[in-house]
């Protein structure tokens, strides 16, 4: 269990959890555990837009430096633009970003990434906690210290190789008029120059990098889309996209100024790779809407059900060659360009799709079956955690409603009328419930069910 | 950052310097960092401040930690890199920032560094100044900013600048062959390019980056130059240059490979290199009297100061001085920048050349070379300070002419002897310049007898 790295890396609050002295011997302790594992360790570094970011990638680097580890400075860029440039470079033996995604102005975080652009795996992230809570630094002597250069060509590389991977002259032709908010974030650096290559108008909303995001917070809910959402019905757009801080994720709003979650746009892209892809396998976690199951089912394909975070599905992807797969947050991985989650690349195939059906995407999601979702949770203890779980899967065990039981992650379980999850929450005390049906009654009554037999097994224990 | 003992020794009067791993990490540079960076905006009053770094292995991590201590107490950095002193500094006067810093150990070996320290005006930041910095390292007085603060880097490109200034003051009509020897060191970074850019032909001697400094050693002393010698026989070139580990430092080696000292390449500068000659002249205590023998009757007038490059520039600044000339090879012409660039010497010896009918060792024939003794006493480090204060007193009363304001100097006809106590080793040294070598022997040895007899009286 690792006790830094969350499931998206290292998260901290400026002068709290998170300071230069802190990344310093993070630098300290990654570059000790590469030069123990690699021959020549050389790490491409990125940062989102954040204020600290500048003093964190700094002290970062020099303890990497000071560890014997070469690096190269990415700058500001889009998360996955950095983790494509690490996957198709023979020179980086893996990367590091500097983000705290979609977390407020105070908060910075740092990411790691291994030789093929993916997120590093647990163990990876053990052993450099190791090191780090040990104090086990290698120190180079002064000859054999890091190198440093700089590399600002990775952004350009990547938006071309995003042009490769689509049919740019159909979607050229369509002359699609997008609105685009970056929430002032690392994607204001790249997305509106992919657009403009894959010949749309662009209306550009809070498209300049600026760390204290000023216009909104950087997580793309509903609530912080408004101008989005008013935008484009307004100019008479025909799609409108935000990202997160990093750039990982994007969010949707039909042209009639809809907003789509994130479970509907993996849904609309599951049914285009799919449909004339029989046999293929596409992964998601647990947690996803069963909208995408219908889609993959329908066209022969196999879904498979991983843990909640990102990583975990892209390290599932690689292990069963899926040809797509993503979470239900906007967060969608293209195996193609490579494994992880990318928003430029999900903006880019979801015009293409738009332009080979000739639909509008209100269109293409309506042909989605439509699931109602239910989120709940209550409280407990960490010590009650696992006892709880425990004396749930007994007591469901026993249960003739339920048709079918995923232990993936939690605790899913299928009745005639929909699904339930539970599961602990890996950072807080709390027990999350969530359940989904056809109607949203129906999802909530199974959720409220399902809440009340937890409430009584708690109180047993 | 871990808490480490810091050396107080690594603080020295003009600069900070330590051996990597031993006396200065990465860790040691974060707190320099937070410590320069909390005394740019209280002390100061200012936000900016360029940072740069020679070319040393341990350049890269230094300065990293170093700006994110800077970053950390809310001031700003532009950034310049690894870079030749002369281009840190000159973009940091062109930024026109608040304090320009340069992570190097200037001429020392290659397991060193170190940092210095400058106003934006190209200006040494003096002990004292300094000595507030090195005061909020040990005392870890710091003010830090929350994350609305922090300061951020704007990069800067240092090469184009720095490259198209030199462009506009200097072109040649004649094809001079100038051999160029950076020692593997910062300056292949820029003289050759700057040279090369301004039409020279350039035959360069270990002008490719070696941080290693394994070519030869990063001090230019004569002795270490016999690669750039040979090569200026061979290539027939009109004078060559070698720079010191940094580029605040430069030797001239004449069109016959014979190097010529500080003060000679200074009085060549103040005879042949201004059309007026007005002004003051600065230089140390321990120049020849040959400079102010050559360059008075011109016009000009010398004022003599304590040692130190930092005193050039300081005094420089106040006096308005068209050149500065300190004897460890710092040469300074103020109506280009006031910080010691080293390459503003040989571009200045080129334009003398391409101005006149002689070369080099023509032009150089007729300045006086005084013969010279450097000599040393052993004296504890408790006591050299107390010697001098007594020797003052004594040698204020005998001789009309005695300048204390760094040592003593005494100023004969025949010749000079300057005093003074090192301030690194228990040592009293007695530097002393004649018209020839038996006057050099008779002062020499005067002065040396008479500051080891009061030593041995002293600790009697």
């Amino acid at each position: 269990m690792t006790q830094l790295f969350g499931t998206n890396g290292i998260r901290g609050i400026i002068g709290e959890d998170m300071s230069s002295g802190f990344a310093h011997d993070i630098g300290r302790a990654w570059g000790s555990y590469l030069q123990k594992t690699q021959s020549s360790p050389h790490l491409a570094i990125a940062t989102d837009a954040r204020l600290s970011n500048q003093m964190i990638k700094s002290a970062l680097i020099s303890g990497l430096l000071s560890t014997g580890v070469d690096v190269t400075d990415c700058g500001l860029a889009p998360t996955p633009a950095l983790q494509y440039a690490v996957h198709t470079s023979d020179e980086f033996s893996g990367g590091i970003i500097i983000t705290a995604s979609h977390n407020p102005p105070e908060f910075n975080g740092i990411k790691g990434v291994d030789e093929s652009g993916t997120e590093l795996t647990k163990t990876t992230e053990e052993e450099i906690e190791k090191h780090y809570f040990s104090k086990d630094f290698h120190t180079a002597d002064w000859k054999s210290l890091g190198k440093y250069c700089i590399n600002s060509s990775i952004i350009d590389r990547y938006i071309d190789a995003i042009i490769e991977s689509v049919d740019v002259d159909l979607i050229a032709k369509q002359k699609f008029h997008v609105v685009l908010d970056c929430g002032n974030g690392a994607g204001s650096v790249a997305t509106p120059a992919l657009l403009k290559k894959l010949g749309c108008k662009v209306t550009e909303l809070n498209c300049i990098a600026d760390g204290t995001f000023p216009a909104h917070p950087s997580e793309p809910l509903p609530e912080n889309l408004s101008e989005l959402i008013e935008t484009v019905p307004k100019v008479k757009a025909d799609v409108g996209v935000a990202q997160d801080g990093d750039a990982d994720r994007a969010i949707f709003v039909d042209h009639t100024g809809t907003y789509l979650w994130g479970d509907k746009t993996l849904s609309v892209v599951a049914e285009y790779l799919t449909k004339d892809s029989p046999n293929q396998t596409v992964a998601t976690p647990v947690t996803t809407s069963s909208c995408l199951a219908d889609v993959v089912a329908a066209n022969n394909c196999t879904l498979i059900t991983t843990k909640v975070g990102s990583p975990i599905v892209a390290r599932e992807m690689i292990k069963h060659k899926c040809i797509f797969g993503g979470e239900e947050n906007g967060g969608l991985i293209f195996p193609s360009l490579h494994y992880c989650r990318d928003s430029a690349m999900s903006i880019a195939v979801l015009l293409e799709i738009m332009a080979k059906s000739q639909k509008s995407l209100k269109d293409l999601v309506l042909q989605i079956p439509v699931y109602e979702m239910f989120k709940t949770k209550m409280p407990c203890p960490n010590e009650k955690k696992r006892p709880l779980m425990d004396a749930v899967k007994k007591q469901l065990k026993t249960d003739p409603s339920i048709i079918r039981i995923d232990e993936t992650d939690g605790i899913k379980f299928y009745l005639e009328t929909g699904w339930v999850l539970m599961r602990p929450s890996g950072t807080e005390p709390l027990f999350r419930i969530y359940s989904e049906a056809k109607d949203a009654r129906t999802a909530k009554d199974l959720a409220r069910a399902y809440q009340s037999l937890a409430s009584d097994l708690i109180s047993q224990l | 950052m871990n808490q480490t003992a810091v050396s107080p020794h690594i603080f020295r009067a003009y600069d900070i310097r330590g051996i990597y791993n031993e006396d200065i990490d990465p860790t040691l540079f974060y707190k320099i960092g937070l410590a320069a960076g909390t005394y740019l905006q209280k002390n100061l009053k200012g936000k900016t401040m360029t940072a740069g770094a020679d070319i040393r292995c341990s350049s890269p991590t230094l300065l990293h930690s170093f700006v994110s201590g800077v970053l950390a107490t809310g001031a700003n950095i532009t950034m310049t890199g690894i870079t030749s002193f002369g281009q840190t500094l000159f973009n940091g006067c062109k930024q026109n920032d608040d304090l320009i810093s340069f992570v190097t150990a200037s001429h020392l070996p290659a397991e060193w560094n170190g940092i210095k320290f400058y106003y934006g005006d190209g200006v040494g930041l003096p002990t004292e100044e300094l000595n507030k910095i090195r005061d909020n390292v040990l005392d870890d007085s710091f003010e830090l900013k929350g994350f609305d603060g922090i300061g951020q880097i704007r990069s800067v490109e240092p090469t184009q600048p720095y490259i198209d200034f030199f462009k506009d003051h200097f072109s040649y009509s004649k094809k001079l062959n100038v051999a160029v020897d950076c020692g593997g060191a910062s300056m292949t970074l820029s003289a050759p390019h700057v040279m090369k850019a301004l039409g020279v032909d350039v035959s360069e001697v270990f002008c490719t980056p070696n941080p290693l400094f394994s070519d030869r050693p990063s001090e230019p002393k004569p002795d270490n130059l016999s690669a750039l010698i040979d090569t200026i026989s061979r290539d027939g070139c009109d004078f060559g240059v070698a720079f010191d580990g940094d580029g605040d430092r430069s030797v001239i080696i004449d069109d016959r490979g014979v190097a010529l000292s500080s003060d000679e390449t200074g009085i060549l500068l103040g005879k042949y290199g201004f059309s007026k000659h007005e002004g003051v002249v600065i230089v140390n205590v321990e120049c020849s009297k040959a400079v102010s023998e050559q360059l008075t009757p011109l016009g000009f007038s010398v004022k003599q100061i304590p040692v130190g490059h930092t005193h050039l520039t300081l005094h420089a600044k106040k006096e308005c001085s068209p050149l500065g000339i300190e004897s460890s090879g710092h040469l300074i012409l103020p109506n280009y920048f006031l910080f010691d660039d080293a390459l503003i010497v040989p571009l200045k010896i080129a334009e003398i050349l391409d101005e006149s009918e002689q070369s080099l060792s023509e032009l150089r024939r007729d300045i006086p070379i005084y013969p010279l003794s450097k000599k040393e006493i052993k004296c504890p480090d408790d006591l050299k300070f107390e010697v001098i204060e007594k020797l003052k007193v004594q040698l204020q009363k005998e001789y009309d002419d005695v300048n204390t304001m760094d040592g003593i100097r005494v100023n004969e006809e025949q010749g000079w002897s300057l005093i003074r106590a090192s301030n690194t080793s228990p040592i009293i040294r007695v530097t002393t310049e004649a018209d020839d070598k038996i006057s050099l022997e008779q002062i020499s040895s005067h002065f040396v007898e008479l500051t080891q007899k009061l030593v041995e009286s002293m600790q009697d």
